[in-house]
C-alpha cells in the first residue's frame, strides 16, 4: 500500500512552523522533501516528520546557542500557553498506568522549572521571550529550555559577589534565596532537587556553563563546568 | 470553614496565578470569624506546586498562624509541596489526617 504523504501545508501544520521554513529547511537539507517525478511540489512522508520531530533535545540545544528556528509546536510565547501545555502533559501522564503514582511529580518538576523561566526573565528577555517545551512519553522526557538571562545574572541582583556559573546554580537548587528578593522566591528548584533525588527521575540542568546531572539509582547533587556556554537554561527531565 | 483548593484549579504551578488566588480569596477570608479554623481540603488537587502553594498557603499561614488546618492528602506533589513550605517558613503547619 502506498504510504500517505502530507503537502508541504499539511507538513507546516504537523510541525507548527512556515512553509518558507519547510522550504528553507529542505534546501539547507535538514529536512528534505520528496519531489513527486521530478515535479516542484514537495510533500513529506508522516514517519519522517515524526523522527524529525522527536529529537527535542537537539532543537532546545540549538536553539539557546544559536538561535536555531525549531518547530512551534514546542514553543510557549507566554507562561499562560506553558500552563495550558503543562496541564495537557499531566492529563496524558495520568491516562498511562506506569505514571499513575508518579505524574504529579513529574508535572510539578517540569512546572517549576518552566515558570521559573518566565518569573525571572519577565520584561528582561534579550530576544527572544518564552520557552522551548517538549515531551516525549514513550521515551519517558521532557525538555525546557529558555534564551532568558540565566540564573548567574539573575541571582547576582540579590548576590553581586556569585563568582561563576556554577557558583549561582549551586545557590539556585540549595538555598532559599530569590532574583526576584525582597519578593519571597526562591524553593522550587530546591524541590526539584529533592524530588529527583528521592524517584526515579533523571535530571541534567545547565546554565551558561554549569551543568548539573543527576542520573542513576545513586544519586548526588553536583554543579560541574562543562564545555559549553549556553543562554538561558535548559533542562532534560528523565522519568 | 473550609476552603476546597480545587476551585482554584486541579493543576496550581504557577507563582502569578497562587498570587491571583490569594486576592481573590481574601473576601471570603475576612468572613472567617475569628476563633474559627480554615481548612484546606487538597482533594481533586492533580498537582500543587512549591511556587503557586508560597504564594497561596505562606502567606495565609502568617495571617491564621495555628488557625490554618491543611488536610493530609496521599497526592505525592502535595506531600513534596508542603514539606518545603515548612522549610521556608521555618515553621510546621498543622497538618489532620
Amino acid at each position: 500500500m502506498e504510504e500517505k504523504l502530507f503537502t508541504i501545508g499539511q507538513a507546516a501544520e504537523y510541525l507548527g512552523v512556515s512553509l518558507n521554513t519547510l522550504r528553507r529547511w529542505d534546501e539547507s537539507g535538514k529536512l528534505v522533501a520528496i519531489k513527486k517525478d521530478g515535479g516542484t511540489h514537495r510533500y513529506y512522508r508522516e514517519k519522517d516528520l515524526e523522527i524529525f520531530a522527536s529529537n527535542l533535545m537537539k532543537f532546545a540545544t540549538e536553539w539557546i546557542e544559536d538561535g536555531v528556528e525549531f518547530p512551534g509546536t514546542f514553543y510557549c510565547a507566554t507562561s499562560s500557553i506553558f500552563n495550558a501545555r503543562l496541564t495537557k502533559l499531566e492529563y496524558a501522564l495520568m491516562q498511562r498506568p506506569e505514571f499513575k503514582k508518579l505524574y504529579s511529580l513529574i508535572t510539578l518538576i517540569t512546572g517549576e522549572i518552566g515558570d521559573n523561566s518566565f518569573a525571572h526573565n519577565i520584561g528582561k528577555w534579550p530576544d527572544t521571550a518564552g520557552i522551548f517545551f517538549g515531551y516525549d512519553l514513550e521515551k519517558r522526557v521532557v525538555v525546557l529550555a529558555d534564551r532568558g538571562v540565566g540564573i548567574l545574572e539573575t541571582l547576582r541582583r540579590v548576590r553581586p559577589e556569585l563568582p561563576s556559573h556554577v557558583a549561582a546554580v549551586e545557590v539556585a537548587f540549595t538555598e532559599f534565596i530569590s532574583g526576584r528578593a525582597p519578593e519571597k522566591r526562591g524553593n522550587g528548584l530546591k524541590l526539584v532537587r529533592e524530588v529527583v533525588i528521592d524517584h526515579p527521575f533523571n535530571l541534567f540542568y545547565t546554565s551558561g556553563d554549569a551543568e548539573v546531572r543527576m542520573k542513576g539509582s545513586n544519586k548526588v547533587f553536583r554543579v560541574t563546568r562543562g564545555e559549553r556556554l549556553v543562554r538561558g537554561c535548559l533542562a532534560k527531565i528523565e522519568f | 470553614m473550609k476552603l476546597q483548593l480545587e476551585k482554584f484549579g486541579k493543576t496550581l504551578i504557577s507563582r502569578e496565578l497562587g498570587s491571583e488566588a490569594f486576592k481573590a480569596f481574601q473576601p471570603t477570608l475576612r468572613e472567617l470569624p475569628r476563633d474559627e479554623e480554615l481548612e484546606i481540603d487538597f482533594s481533586g488537587v492533580l498537582t500543587l506546586s512549591p511556587s503557586w502553594a508560597d504564594e497561596f498557603l505562606s502567606p495565609l499561614l502568617n495571617q491564621l498562624g495555628d488557625k490554618l488546618l491543611l488536610l493530609s492528602s496521599d497526592n505525592l506533589s502535595v506531600q513534596a509541596t508542603l514539606r518545603i513550605l515548612e522549610e521556608v517558613n521555618k515553621r510546621p503547619m498543622r497538618i489532620k489526617s
